[in-house]
């Protein structure tokens, strides 16, 4: 027969796999809400309003005598740093004799739709900082920055110098005119003033909404069917499930903070010219006068290079090291590629200057 | 007083305030002597709930249109990107090796394509639009809300906002109060 259709048999055995994985799928796999994040010890060192500080437990005997406090991001939770044992971010630097603070920024509710960036900065990281340094009996700590946070510890930084012996920023959010993300093409466009003014604070949806238009196609259809695929792989599956867990947990982020935010980062790009004012007091960077360690990664689709590059020569530091790697956003800090390289730089730069 | 109309929606907005309007004031007499407590509050605040619902049907129209618009600009980018992808590969393969080639090309593609689109001023500007006629109707639903709340002798949105207005000062002012007392103290102890 002519116009008989001729399939590959392995396309039918392919295709009846994946239907058996499906299938098999809730036998195997632990349900998300199941996993537990967080995988490395910690104490609550602080806790003010919805804000906690975390103490990490020493994995070495001696460490080194100038504390680190990570300011996670005001995006997601902070568990991304300690997603995997193999993969955390904070247990490589305690293995490496470096005693890691973290600051948890919590879930935000309604009734902190009036917290604002001087209250992160000037409030919480400033108390959080006040306290790891009478505990620990230092003058000053060294401060690392991710994403956002990044962000905030630039601005601390140039607003409480002498409090920040080190100076780390991970992808931090900059010069917001120079991003080239599709996020930022949002943020640019979004009447913010009126969101907050309606909704309060900004709510996870619209950050979903962020997420899905990221390599929609890649990481809203392939990265599932290869899930699927990889059913029987414990470690891809267990990788895979933390970082979704981790993906979907977003809590809102306070409206005013928020409006700040997109207005003078991404919209009026103060920060980068000196002009963003936080707690009536005028930002500059050349007041970050301490090393300044800039991690950048190339591939990164969520801060692209170009926006977080230009800290590194706004500063008024003279010791400062800007370091490119070629991975994505979240590769630079969870990822084989991030224990191999990108931490054990940082880890040594540290410990040059504590 | 003769009104005149150019189009119909501005006609059809006259006539259900007029009539709202009108009931209004002829059943304000006969709703305050019947109605008590809530029913009260509501019988007097039933016309901001008119308004509100008017106005939404004016933002409904501008939410539409730019809701359209966003669908159009992805249905378009699909059509193109899919263009693209039966130029590369006109007929979708049916072995194993092939079909896997193909799946990466049309990710590819459609991955381009896609981000570009959402890279681009036009699809930002509409977006942005968008979402504000989407809090515009969000803002009347609120509205309506608020004279619900208050018909129920219930706080609305904008008194329970000035609570939480009050409380972040009043957090801000003891964590200052609390800063200088530590401050003296350390003076002090030196």
């Amino acid at each position: 027969m002519e116009n008989e259709l001729k399939i590959d048999p392995r396309l039918v055995e392919e295709f009846l796999n994946f239907s058996k994985n499906i299938a098999e799928a809730p036998k195997l796999v632990a349900a998300p809400d199941e996993m537990i994040l967080e995988t490395t010890p910690y104490d609550v060192a602080y806790t003010e309003d919805k804000v906690r500080l975390l103490h990490y437990k020493p994995l070495t005997s001696t460490q080194n005598k100038v504390p680190l406090v990570i300011a996670y991001a005001i995006i997601n939770r902070h568990h991304i740093l300690d997603i995997h044992p193999k993969k955390s971010w904070v247990r490589n630097l305690l293995e490496q004799g470096i005693d890691v603070y973290m600051i948890d920024w919590g879930s935000p509710t309604n009734i902190d739709k009036y917290l604002d960036m001087d209250d992160y900065v000037n409030v919480y990281l400033d108390h959080c900082v006040d306290f790891v340094k009478h505990e620990s009996g230092t003058d000053n700590v060294s401060l690392q920055g991710y994403c956002t946070g990044g962000t905030l510890a630039a601005i601390y930084a140039a607003l409480h110098p002498k409090n920040v012996k080190n100076l780390v920023a991970t992808a931090p959010v900059i010069d917001g005119w120079k991003d080239t993300t599709v996020v930022s093409n949002i943020a640019k466009h979004v009447d913010v003033e009126k969101m907050v003014k309606t909704i309060g604070n900004m709510p996870p949806e619209f950050m979903y909404y962020c997420f899905s238009i990221l390599k929609p196609f890649e990481q809203g259809l392939e990265k599932y069917i290869n899930f699927f695929r990889n059913i029987h792989d414990e470690n891809y599956v267990d990788n895979f499930l933390r970082v979704e867990k981790w993906l979907g947990d977003t809590p809102p982020i306070p409206g005013e903070l928020f409006k700040q935010w997109i207005k003078d980062i991404y919209q009026d790009n103060l920060l980068i010219q000196n002009k963003m004012y936080v707690g009536g007091r005028q930002i500059s960077l050349k007041n970050i006068t301490m090393p300044l360690f800039t991690q950048v990664a190339v591939g990164d689709h969520l801060v692209s290079p170009e926006c977080s590059m230009p800290l590194h020569y706004a500063v008024g530091s003279e010791d400062k090291t800007l370091r490119m790697y070629p991975t994505g956003h979240v590769g630079m800090i969870a990822s084989s590629f991030s224990q191999k390289k990108v931490l054990p730089e940082l880890s040594q730069w540290l410990k040059e200057r504590s | 007083m003769k009104t005149e109309f150019n189009d119909p929606l501005s006609y059809y907005k006259h006539l259900t305030l007029f009539w709202t309007d009108l009931m209004y004031l002829m059943a304000n007499k006969p709703a305050s002597l019947l109605s008590a407590g809530p029913m009260r509050n509501f019988a007097t605040n039933i016309k901001k709930i008119s308004s509100e619902i008017i106005e939404a049907n004016d933002d409904l129209v501008e939410f539409n249109t730019k809701f359209l618009d966003y669908y159009k600009q992805l249905s378009d980018t699909w059509s193109e990107a899919q263009k693209k992808v039966n130029e590369k590969i006109p007929a979708i393969p049916n072995d194993a090796e092939r079909l896997e080639a193909y799946k990466r090309i049309w990710i590819d593609i459609f991955e381009t394509d896609f981000t570009e689109l959402f890279d681009s001023g036009k699809f930002g500007e509409n977006y942005g639009k968008l979402v504000a006629s989407e809090l515009e109707l969000t803002k009347h639903w609120n509205n309506i809300m608020s004279v619900l709340l208050q018909s129920a002798n219930l706080p609305n949105r904008d008194e329970i906002d000035d609570v939480y207005k009050q409380l972040h000062d009043l957090r801000r002012k003891v964590a200052k109060i609390e800063s200088d007392l530590q401050q003296k103290g350390e003076q002090n102890g030196k």
